[in-house]
């Protein structure tokens, strides 16, 4: 989703013109618009009296901004050491089949987003993923099956109820 | 201020960077990151040599010498003559501690690290050898297909390239040291960056697209030490970073010297300077001298 001007500027002015202030307007920005456009990316480095080559660095490099729209349900599944010796490949596996994309991507309805990163922080319940600020811990192929299924029947569930 | 670089007395000056004085003295270390023109960051390593302090030395020094000095202070207050004797006693036992304990060496970044006083320099020990080789060995797996200063120094210190144990490019040419970036801010318009991260880093203009702020001025390109910047020249136009740019010819000596958008550039930097940009820097100072 795209801001209107008005609402981009009256989110850029919360902060003074200045570069430190990037990586927080940045962070406004991927709240609003669930990631960074490049229009937005451009019109908040001119404000910030920042070259855009600069802003264009820190938003490649931070791994929560996204330079694509992403899902409605971003999923971000464990990497990390813990969850690598429990298996977490085999359900990033799973959930790869069943969405039909690659970790990286969204799927073609927009709904769902495959990231992996390096840890959680959650070791303790590994294998581990996140789906938008839920965490699943302690996770199986099967769980993957049930957590997905939850996830569409609430989906198919509000399709329904906004065609009535 | 005077220091010894492999067995050589060197003069320097306070805030000159180690290589700057090796440099300076005859003495060359290798390096890709460094230009003199510009900030060091200190990011390729190559230029890694070793050092050994004689004041550290001192401060760790054994508690004879330590011993030594305290005598001599001690002394000073008592009188002139005394005091002198006490520090001839105390340099002797100080010569001692080093004869006996072996001075720590300790391994620096040259191009960033600042000369200090009676500071003993190796540019070329085992250790260092061992290291650069290391060094290069890794950069030629990340950029295989670089040209210039880094095949160059594989070839002089043995390295024999590339066995393929990264997941990159094999026609990557780029070591990501960062010298265009820096060239760019300092001398053109920022218009290119280290963009991404982790093994996806690459040096790149916006969106990977031709880059609005780029003026031509080809500084970065000039300066990368692994040739990794494509830029194009022919009589007329320059292209670069998938951009191309008229070039402006000399008034004088009809060679092509700018391009129009870096003189559009620097007429707005330079606003109130005379300088005739009609000319290239050569014309131009010609032209002043008569
Ligand atoms: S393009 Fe050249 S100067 Fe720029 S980072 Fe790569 S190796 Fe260094
Ligand atoms: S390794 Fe998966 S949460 Fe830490
Ligand atoms: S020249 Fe690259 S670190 Fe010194």
């Amino acid at each position: 989703m795209i801001l209107s001007q008005e609402k981009l500027l009256g989110l850029l002015q919360k902060y003074p013109p200045e570069k430190q202030h990037t990586l927080a307007v940045f962070q406004d920005i991927q709240q609003e618009c669930g990631y960074l456009p490049k229009e937005h990316i451009i019109e908040a480095a001119q404000y910030l009296k920042t070259p855009l080559s600069q802003a264009y660095a820190m938003a490649t490099f931070y791994r929560s901004f996204s330079l694509t729209p992403r899902g409605k349900y971003v999923i971000k599944v464990c990497d990390g050491t813990a969850c690598h010796i429990k298996n977490i490949h085999e359900m990033r596996d799973t959930l790869a089949r069943i969405l039909d994309i690659d970790a990286g991507n969204t799927d073609k309805d927009g709904l769902f987003t495959l990231e992996t990163v390096s840890c959680l922080g959650a070791c303790s319940i590994a294998p581990v993923m996140q789906i938008n600020d839920e965490y699943f811990g302690s996770l199986t192929v099967e769980k993957i099956y049930d957590i997905l299924a939850k996830f569409y029947e609430v989906e198919s569930y509000e399709k329904e109820r906004s065609e009535v | 201020m005077q220091i010894v670089i492999d067995g050589k007395s060197c003069n320097a000056a306070p805030g000159q960077s180690l290589l700057e004085v090796a440099r300076h003295n005859g003495i060359d270390i290798p390096s890709l990151c460094h230009h003199e023109g510009l900030p060091g960051r200190g990011c390729c390593r190559l230029c890694i040599v070793e050092t050994e302090d004689a004041n550290a030395k001192d401060a760790n020094g054994t508690a004879n010498a330590e011993d030594a000095n305290g005598t001599a202070n001690a002394k000073d207050a008592n009188g002139t003559a005394d005091a002198e004797d006490a520090n001839g006693t105390a340099d002797a036992e100080d010569t001692n501690g080093v004869a006996d304990a072996s001075p720590k060496r300790s391994l620096v970044i040259s191009c960033v690290y600042p000369v200090h006083d009676s500071m003993t320099v190796y540019t070329k020990s085992e250790k260092v050898i061992r290291l650069r080789r290391t060094l290069l060995a890794l950069l030629i797996e990340h950029a295989p297909d670089a040209e210039g200063a880094l095949p160059a120094y594989c070839l002089e210190y043995g390295v024999t390239g590339y066995h393929g144990l990264l997941n990159i490019r094999k026609d990557e040419k780029c070591i990501l040291c960062g010298l265009c970036v820096r060239a760019c801010e300092e001398l053109g318009n920022s218009a290119i960056q280290i963009t991404r991260r982790g093994v996806d880093k690459i040096v790149a203009p916006p969106f990977d697209e031709p880059p609005q702020d780029c003026i031509g001025c080809a500084a970065c390109a000039r300066v990368c030490p692994t040739h990794a910047i494509d830029c194009l020249n022919d009589d007329e136009r320059r292209t670069i970073w998938d951009k191309t740019f008229p070039l402006v010819k000399c008034a004088a000596c009809g060679k092509p010297y700018a391009t129009a958008d870096e003189l559009e550039w620097l007429k707005e930097k330079l606003l109130d300077t005379e300088l005739n940009l009609a000319y290239c820097p050569k014309c131009r100072g010609r032209a002043s001298r008569f």
